[in-house]
């Protein structure tokens, strides 16, 4: 018979299957884990941490995301070279991530030093934004503000406040 | 193999029906799906990582405003479906210990399970976005929330823009997966797999974790944060 290759490298014993089969304990206590973890997200941000909180949370999304990937997707177990593809592609994210933030963080520094895009920044600073979305399209705006006028339009905000957290800020707004 | 090698199932490994032509054994066809699938969820990561980037790039930019417009997102929908998502996950990975171990009827009913908590997401997530519709909470130029009386500071046009892509690519592929549990549901009821065949249930089970994934970072990200 023909040799056996598995990634490159000659296998043993080709017809015996090496596949790990996790006991059920191991799948209730990563449930359990994931939703005690969710739950902790969910009070930490009714806490008011700051600035803190983005990190609290990504870090609890990250101990997540972990637990799916080595236990749900049997990446712990699993030939180490799915595990060597997953991290590679974490590799580019961070990548992708880190030097596209960093040129944009950075670029404001070098616009003024360079004097470039002065005018834009005049415009901003004079409160010459760009206008927000149906404000740049008339036809749309004069369609929308009709059917606000047909269904009793402001009242939205009061109506729907209920289930919709946002409600109530806009009414104290007006 | 040089050796002699006195392993039984020898045989009927190589006059298993799902075995392809091209492949020496069950091992190495499995693994080669097995490869080509996280090749796959390396591009999707990829792919979505675009948008996760958009996001941090509006909230660097616009602290504030992401931080107010994301007040009207409903934290109680974001979170049942959390816990509706990492329960599918659950019996998802359920199915395929299921298989593995060669029984067919709890993977099918795992599967059901896992469908249905895939279909609560989907019925969720079309009464947010109808409430959104509503008050005119949209992308780009279809935002008009200010007419109907929400004062958004900044450029909440472009937040729910990046809202709308981020959990609308995530719902498609909510929509896919469901599609494809249904259609290993099918083939499970023909008998297609077994203790030695179910690399196919496997790599399901690996894309719906993945959706299971996103979701993980998704969900703090856009309704939770201050």
């Amino acid at each position: 018979m023909a040799k056996v290759f598995l990634n490159g490298q000659p296998v043993e014993h080709p017809h015996e299957s090496h596949e790990h089969v996790s006991p059920m304990t191991t799948y209730n206590a990563v449930i359990g884990a994931l939703f005690v973890l969710t739950a902790l997200t969910y009070a930490v941000s009714f806490a008011n941490l700051g600035p803190a909180s983005l990190a609290v949370a990504m870090f609890v999304a990250l101990i997540k995301a972990s637990l799916v990937v080595a236990y749900f997707m049997h990446l712990k177990y699993d030939d180490r070279y799915h595990l060597f593809v997953f991290l590679g592609t974490i590799i580019f994210v961070g990548i992708f991530f880190g030097f596209t933030l960093f040129d944009l963080q950075s670029r404001n520094a070098l616009n003024d030093e360079q004097e470039t895009f002065v005018r834009l920044r005049d415009m901003e600073n004079a409160g010459q934004g760009l206008k927000v979305g149906v404000e740049n399209v008339p036809e749309r705006k004069a369609k929308v503000l009709e059917h606000i006028e047909a269904h009793g339009g402001g009242e939205h905000g009061g109506e729907h406040g209920g289930d919709h957290g946002g409600g109530h800020k806009a009414e104290a707004k007006h | 193999m040089s050796t002699a090698h006195s392993h039984a199932p020898v045989h009927d490994d190589e006059h298993n029906p799902h075995l392809a032509h091209h492949f020496d054994t069950m091992g190495q066809q499995n693994a080669s799906a097995k490869l080509g699938m996280w090749l796959f969820l390396a591009t999707e990561i990829l792919m979505f990582s675009g948008l996760f980037l958009a996001y941090f790039v509006l909230r660097m930019f616009y602290p504030e405003m992401v931080l107010e417009a994301h007040e009207y997102l409903s934290k109680t929908a974001g979170g049942i479906n959390t816990a509706v998502l990492l329960t599918s996950s659950y019996t998802m990975a359920l199915g395929v210990r299921s298989i593995q171990l060669g029984d067919v009827k709890k993977l099918r009913l795992y599967l059901v399970l896992t469908i249905l908590c895939g279909c609560i997401f989907m019925v969720v997530k079309y009464f947010e976005y109808s409430a959104k519709f509503e008050h005119g909470m949209l992308p780009g130029k279809f935002y008009s929330a200010h007419l109907h009386g929400y004062e958004i500071e900044g450029l909440p046009h472009i937040f729910f823009g990046v809202y709308f892509m981020m959990t609308g690519l995530h719902g498609i592929h909510v929509a896919i997966g469901l599609a494809i549990m249904l259609w290993m549901f099918v083939r499970a009821g023909r008998g297609e797999f077994d203790k030695t065949n179910y690399v196919a249930i496997e790599n399901t089970g690996l894309y719906w974790h993945l959706v299971d994934l996103i979701w993980i970072f998704l969900f703090p990200l856009l309704y939770l944060v201050k």
